[in-house]
């Protein structure tokens, strides 16, 4: 898993690429915590995110938890597999995904 | 009425398999469901037909389709136009570790992060749909839970996919030393966002409607004006619509890395939180009505215990309350409690077993005791 962010202003975009996983997780959750204070829109960016357990979903739960109460996060270019999984989950219900 | 779709349908034998089709179903006007199991290909043409016989009858159903051909009808707009499901994954869970076995099915661990519980009756499958979807409105809806996957079948059998929640219950962390007290208060916190979770009308089971059931069955074991007037007390609690869990206790409540999760979701219903705390007092005290010891064997824990968790539960879930009104609450509890626990022991008592003739005797005493100064069972 690698993960890199770009700042714009209040707007924060964390590219997350490789696998999530239990091993990840810990490390993505961390990375989140430590760089959204005083962001209000946050996008994390899935493009080369090959497969998220749910490890990685709690992870994306708890940010969209912590960025309702402080703006908004929008999860951007879903791969297809990850995406079924979000179906079947049910996050796809409870994300903003584009 | 079961119609199976099979090997390629495209234009070289389309109107073939359509007047095949048609043939089959000749005047039958009931429900129509076209199974893909064993269907590879469907082109243009094919899909024709499929819409040609959503047309006759609106209740045609597709299911089974493999990725291939449900990507082609999730392409042209036909998974949004009529029903279509895919086939379940195959799961095996050859050299799995078992994690525990149930009445009613076997949990497998599939890899680090899933669990699978695969159902022992192979009609199990409306129970599996049920039990998976109850869990996965709970979910959406944020209350904090194990996550739900989708159902697979395994071999014969299916089984429904959770999240394996690297966790330890509230059981667990009382008899690590954990305080009761902390832990009844981190449990207030999750029974207050499910109570005030709202579910739609119909959403889900009503607990009033169960418990009007309970009291009905009660009728003729109690004498008429008690039995009426539970009835009546019980009619009289407002159907709301607070999503309940139904078996709160602390074996369903686990916790993993400081986050507190429920889990066993196929209790969930709605109604008043009266509901719910019959339920909870059911679990710790209520139980044990002649037995103290069956609450504290069921829970792991001992029946002081049991006795802590329940008074500080209601303790902080009605904060600022009195003495008074607090006891007023576990009356109600109480009640609703033993009216349930005399149906279930009635439903299952043979004459014989001494055990249950005592809570049968328990439960009768303590409603004509204690209904008749009972205005009402709702706060």
């Amino acid at each position: 898993m690698q993960l890199s962010k770009k700042l714009e202003g209040n707007k924060l975009t964390i590219t997350v690429s490789g696998r999530v996983d239990t091993i990840t997780a810990p490390e993505f959750e961390k990375y989140i915590n430590e760089n959204i204070e005083s962001i209000t829109e946050l996008i994390l960016d899935l493009k080369d995110m090959s497969y998220t357990s749910s490890a990685g979903l709690r992870v994306i739960l708890k940010a969209q938890k912590l960025m309702s109460a402080q703006g908004s996060m929008t999860v951007i270019n879903v791969q297809d597999d990850v995406m079924e999984i979000f179906d079947m989950t049910g996050f796809s219900d409870i994300l903003t995904i584009e | 009425m079961i119609i199976n779709l099979k090997g390629r349908i495209d234009s070289s034998n389309a109107a073939e398999t359509e007047s095949k089709i048609k043939e089959q179903i000749g005047d039958f006007t009931g429900e129509i469901t076209l199974d893909a199991t064993d269907l590879e290909y469907i082109s243009s043409a094919g899909l024709r037909v499929i819409l040609r016989l959503k047309k006759a009858n609106a209740s045609t159903k597709l299911v089974n389709c493999n990725s291939e051909v449900y990507e082609i009808f999730d392409m042209t707009g036909f998974t949004e136009m009529m029903n279509i499901s895919k086939a379940y994954r195959k799961l095996s869970v050859e050299g799995c570790e078992v994690i525990g076995e149930g009445a009613n099915g076997i949990v497998y661990r599939t890899d680090p992060d899933t669990i699978v519980k695969v159902y022992k009756n192979p009609d199990s499958l409306d129970e599996i749909h049920n039990e998976r979807e109850l869990a996965r409105k709970a979910f959406v809806m944020g209350i904090p839970t194990a996550i739900p996957y989708d159902v697979v079948q395994v071999g014969d059998l299916y089984g429904s996919v959770f999240e394996l929640l690297n966790a330890m219950s509230f059981g667990k962390l009382i008899n690590e030393g954990v305080s009761v007290d902390s832990l009844a208060r981190q449990s207030v916190e999750i029974l207050k966002t499910m109570h005030s979770t709202m579910l739609k009308d119909g959403e889900l089971p009503s607990k009033r409607q169960e418990a009007i059931g309970w009291a009905e069955y009660d009728v003729e074991h109690l004498p008429s004006q008690i039995a009426t007037k539970l009835v009546d007390l019980m009619t009289a609690i407002p159907e709301t619509n607070n999503m309940l869990h139904g078996d709160f206790h602390i074996k369903n409540i686990m916790q993993q890395n400081g986050e507190n999760l429920l889990i066993d979701m196929d209790t969930l219903s709605m109604g008043h939180p009266v509901f719910e705390f019959a339920a909870i007092f059911a679990a710790y005290i209520g139980f044990g009505c002649v037995d103290s010891e069956n609450c504290a064997k069921f829970l792991g824990i001992t029946t002081v215990q049991c006795r802590e968790f329940w008074v500080s539960t209601l303790k902080y879930y009605f904060v600022g309350k009195d003495e008074e009104y607090i006891n007023n609450i576990q009356k109600m509890a109480e009640i609703i409690c033993y009216a349930r626990i005399l149906r279930r022991t009635l439903k299952r008592f043979n004459g014989e077993n001494e055990g249950q003739k005592a809570v049968i005797d328990f439960c009768k005493n303590y409603l004509v005791e204690n209904i008749p100064d009972t205005q009402k069972l709702y706060f």
